[in-house]
């Protein structure tokens, strides 16, 4: 049969044929997702604005697929006085996209904004004695003492990234949402065409010069674009974005439910993979300051009933291809990840031992109360295992199944039940967030200034210190391996595995660099 | 018939206050915090706290509803808590396709489903009556979602005759909005098709059995004359009545209808709003809404003068 539109296109074609293909060659269109709901990187935590941010914005170091640093916008550092002065000088000829110069002053009133939001930023503001340029391209951090971590924390591909913005915007309160998107990245955001919630478009920087560091993959190394624009359509529906993707209509679908990765899997013409070797680690959460899981036994006896199968085959299903399990504190696949202390998680799985446990940890028919969403596929689906494990275990279990919105209100509740407080909940986060104890939040054990849950567990806390001094790699991974047994102790939360997130492109699309939605690199064949 | 008018716009003043008072109310005792959101699952609750503090979340309930009015009344709908974005700017935006959704919905809606319950209530008892209300029981129980995805697979997936997805602006083209748009129509309309072809079948029979109609039919008058002359323009005031009801059906409609065919619409930009709690989002969109129900329904009060000459305001 002959399409009506297949006619259109011939017809179409035989007119300007060559033209048109050229100019749809050089467009990426593609599905994200989730909309792009805010143009801050550092204001707002998405890992779809940190997509946005990394096309609009570079960063002094990058990293490659094995997390070390290499300059990106820095030409290099000099490290002096033994290591308390670093002086950071930026490479020749870096723009912004209004034609201004890249300035040291840029550089600095941007890491000072960013230093109040990042896990690892605070951590450098608390060893800075003064951050200060020294004239256009040179400026200089003061240490209260050696910190070996400094370039790494430039560097830092977790939420939210050290990106420079030029100082006008980045005075902009951290707590505000900056409104210009003017950086210096290899592409430009065109306002004039963004819709939020349905269309955002970037077009590529031409000013912009690769860096001729060395270093490959992730953030490091050339930035080289090979598209004259990207172009975002949001398709909230997983079932249309997949039929757009089959219909030629866009190029590149980010992430799917495991449901429409089969249906895209027996398409010829595109390529299904993981859209980075690091897989997102699942978390089964407890509330520290409330009964019954204020008690470190009873939530000790959980670790005989926890299957980290169960939890990431209703995520992802049945091919273990697309999970992990074994899975402790750090990303499997990071530099940190190791087998310490999981042997409770490991071997048989028994419902009757977890009772057992219960009871010997004086488990008296508390009410617990899973908190956990039903919009969001990861966490929907850990919720609905744990819900079932509740009861499996017989305990008195109040389920509360509800949007993310609510949820990331609720689990803000430190009090009781009886006020709306929250027993455990289930949780799935980014792979680069827990590639070490800094950006890890989750494995903050600091009690009140600790995420959700509020673990109060001092062993943990006293590593995560000694970690920040430790003198090369070999002493940190030891020291991430004792930090894994004191978490498995103290159990901030129990990892529940980790799953691939799938993408799915054209397979004439090639040279995608792996990790997240990065879009120099990538070309068509 | 004026001062009827002004009376009606004047009267529409006091319900959107209303309105205004109770999705205010209602947002601010739902659970959800667009600081928590913002955040994101690695935020402390002292980031959470600054988040809410800059964003005025921390005052109390009236400071908060004192200075959304005040600014309602100076044409300000506030700036969208994620976006930064105008909420009127955000509405303009996206006003245009649930606009042509509904619009060509509605054209569509009307003009099948009007000559479909006349046709039933002529044939009726006959084959074509049974396939009528057949396909308005249908049309009743099928959801939209469900036929929005079957006719994406068969029109745009399997035949290729249209686009599965997106929307073209009506500036770019009369043809090109059209192609976007025919799929979501039809899908949307299935139930508002169903619902007028009944009542206008039921009405148009209670019609054709009054004695005027024989009297029509005695003086000869042709069997086209008589159903679209005498019998629907008497017929015309619970059709009508219907029509406008139905304006909500087609807001609740397009919603679900605008996610399916990725239409970046209103529907879709309150579904957003409520997911993030993006408060001024969600009460902008929902007093527009509002408005334009008030507004519809004034107009079917002003048509029905149309139809029949002896309703006066």
């Amino acid at each position: 049969m002959i399409a009506r539109r297949s006619l259109l296109a011939a017809g179409a074609a035989l007119l300007a044929a060559p033209a048109f293909s050229q100019a749809q060659s050089r467009v990426l269109r593609f599905v994200p997702q989730a909309d792009l709901g805010g143009l801050d990187p550092i204001a707002i935590s998405s890992n779809v604005i940190r997509n946005h941010g990394y096309m609009v914005y570079d960063t002094l170091y990058g990293v490659d697929h094995q997390f070390r640093p290499h300059p990106q916008m820095a030409a290099g550092h000099l490290e002096e006085e033994d290591g308390r002065s670093v002086t950071i000088t930026l490479r020749e000829g870096l723009k912004f996209h209004d034609g201004e110069r890249v300035r040291a002053e840029d550089c600095v009133v941007s890491l000072r904004r960013w230093m109040r939001r990042s896990p690892m930023g605070q951590v450098l503001a608390a060893r800075t004695e003064e951050l200060a340029a020294l004239d256009d391209r040179r400026f200089r951090f003061r240490l209260k003492s050696r910190f070996p971590l400094l370039i790494d924390a430039l560097a830092v591909p977790s939420n939210p990234q050290p990106f420079i913005m030029p100082a006008r915007i980045a005075a902009t309160d951290p707590f505000q949402q900056i409104r210009d998107p003017t950086g210096s990245g290899p592409f430009r955001f065109v306002t004039s065409e963004f819709r939020q919630g349905a269309r955002a478009v970037w077009e590529r920087n031409a000013d912009y010069v690769p860096t001729q560091a060395g270093g490959s993959g992730l953030t490091a190394g050339p930035k080289v674009v090979h598209f004259d624009r990207v172009e975002w359509s949001i398709i909230p529906d997983a079932g249309t974005a997949a039929a757009a993707l089959t219909a030629g209509e866009v190029d590149w679908f980010e992430q799917m439910p495991a449901e429409i990765q089969q249906l895209l899997g027996r398409n010829r013409t595109l390529l299904l993979e993981p859209i980075d070797p690091l897989p997102l680690p699942g978390q089964f959460r407890f509330n520290h300051r409330q009964p019954p899981f204020d008690n470190p036994a009873i939530r000790r006896a959980f670790l005989h009933a926890i299957s980290q199968e169960d939890f990431m085959t209703a995520i992802v299903g049945p091919d273990p291809a697309k999970y992990v399990t074994g899975v402790g504190f750090f990303t499997p696949g990071s530099p940190y990840a190791s087998d310490e202390a999981l042997a409770p998680l490991q071997g048989p799985r028994s419902i009757e031992r977890a009772k057992q446990a219960l009871r010997e940890a004086g488990y008296r028919g508390e009410t617990i109360r899973l908190l956990g969403t039903t919009d969001i596929v990861s966490t929907t689906a850990q919720a609905q295992v744990a819900a079932d494990l509740l009861r499996r275990l017989e305990v008195n279990a109040d389920i509360v199944l509800t949007d993310w919105g609510t949820v990331a209100q609720r689990r803000m509740n430190r009090g009781p039940l009886e006020q709306g407080g929250w027993s455990c909940a289930c949780f799935a986060t980014s792979g680069m967030d827990f590639i070490n104890p800094i950006t890890h939040l989750q494995l903050r054990s600091d009690g009140e200034s600790a995420a959700p849950g509020w673990p109060d567990l001092p062993a943990v806390e006293r590593l995560r210190a000694e970690w920040l001094e430790a003198p090369d790699l070999a002493a940190q991974q030891a020291i991430a391996r004792r930090i894994q047994a004191a978490a498995m102790e103290g159990l901030p939360y129990i990892p529940t595995g980790a799953y691939y997130s799938i993408t799915a492109h054209r397979r004439t699309l090639v040279d995608r660099v792996k990790g997240f939605a990065i879009f120099w690199g990538i070309r068509r064949a | 018939m004026f001062a009827y008018v002004v009376r009606r716009v004047l009267a529409t003043i006091p319900v959107m206050a209303i309105v205004a008072l109770f999705v205010f109310s209602l947002l601010y005792l739902a659970p959800g915090d667009p600081a928590a959101v913002i955040a994101g699952d690695q935020a402390t609750p002292q980031d959470v706290e600054r988040i809410r503090a800059s964003l005025g979340l921390d005052r109390p309930y009236l400071v908060r509803f004192g200075s959304w009015v005040w600014d309602i009344l100076h044409g300000d709908m506030g700036v969208s808590i994620f976006t930064n974005l105008p909420v009127t700017t955000m509405i303009q935006q996206r006003i245009e396709p649930t606009l042509s959704l509904m619009i060509l919905t509605l054209i569509l809606a009307v003009s099948i489903a009007v000559p479909m319950g006349v046709l039933a209530a002529w044939k009726q008892g006959t084959i074509i009556d049974r396939a009528v209300m057949a396909f308005a029981v249908l049309g009743f129980s099928v959801p939209v979602f469900v036929v929005g995805y079957l006719l994406a697979y068969v029109f745009a997936l399997e035949l290729d005759w249209l686009p599965v997805q997106g929307y073209t602006a009506f500036s770019n083209g009369f043809f090109p909005w059209l192609e976007n748009l025919i799929l979501p129509a039809i899908a949307l309309g299935g139930v508002y098709i169903a619902l007028i072809a009944r009542i206008t079948r039921a009405t148009m029979l209670e019609v054709l059995g009054q004695d005027y109609i024989r009297t029509a039919r005695a003086k000869g008058a042709g069997q086209g004359s008589i159903l679209f002359l005498h019998a629907l323009k008497n017929a015309a005031v619970p059709i009508v009545t219907v029509i406008g009801i139905g304006i909500a059906l087609l807001i609740g409609g397009a919603v679900v209808t605008e996610s399916v065919f990725a239409i970046p619409g209103l529907g879709r930009l309150t579904v957003d709003a409520i997911l993030r709690r993006d408060y001024p989002v969600i009460q902008g969109v929902v007093l527009l809404f509002s408005f334009v129900y008030v507004l519809v329904n004034l107009l079917i009060d002003l048509v029905y003068t149309l139809f029949d000459p002896r309703i006066r305001y």
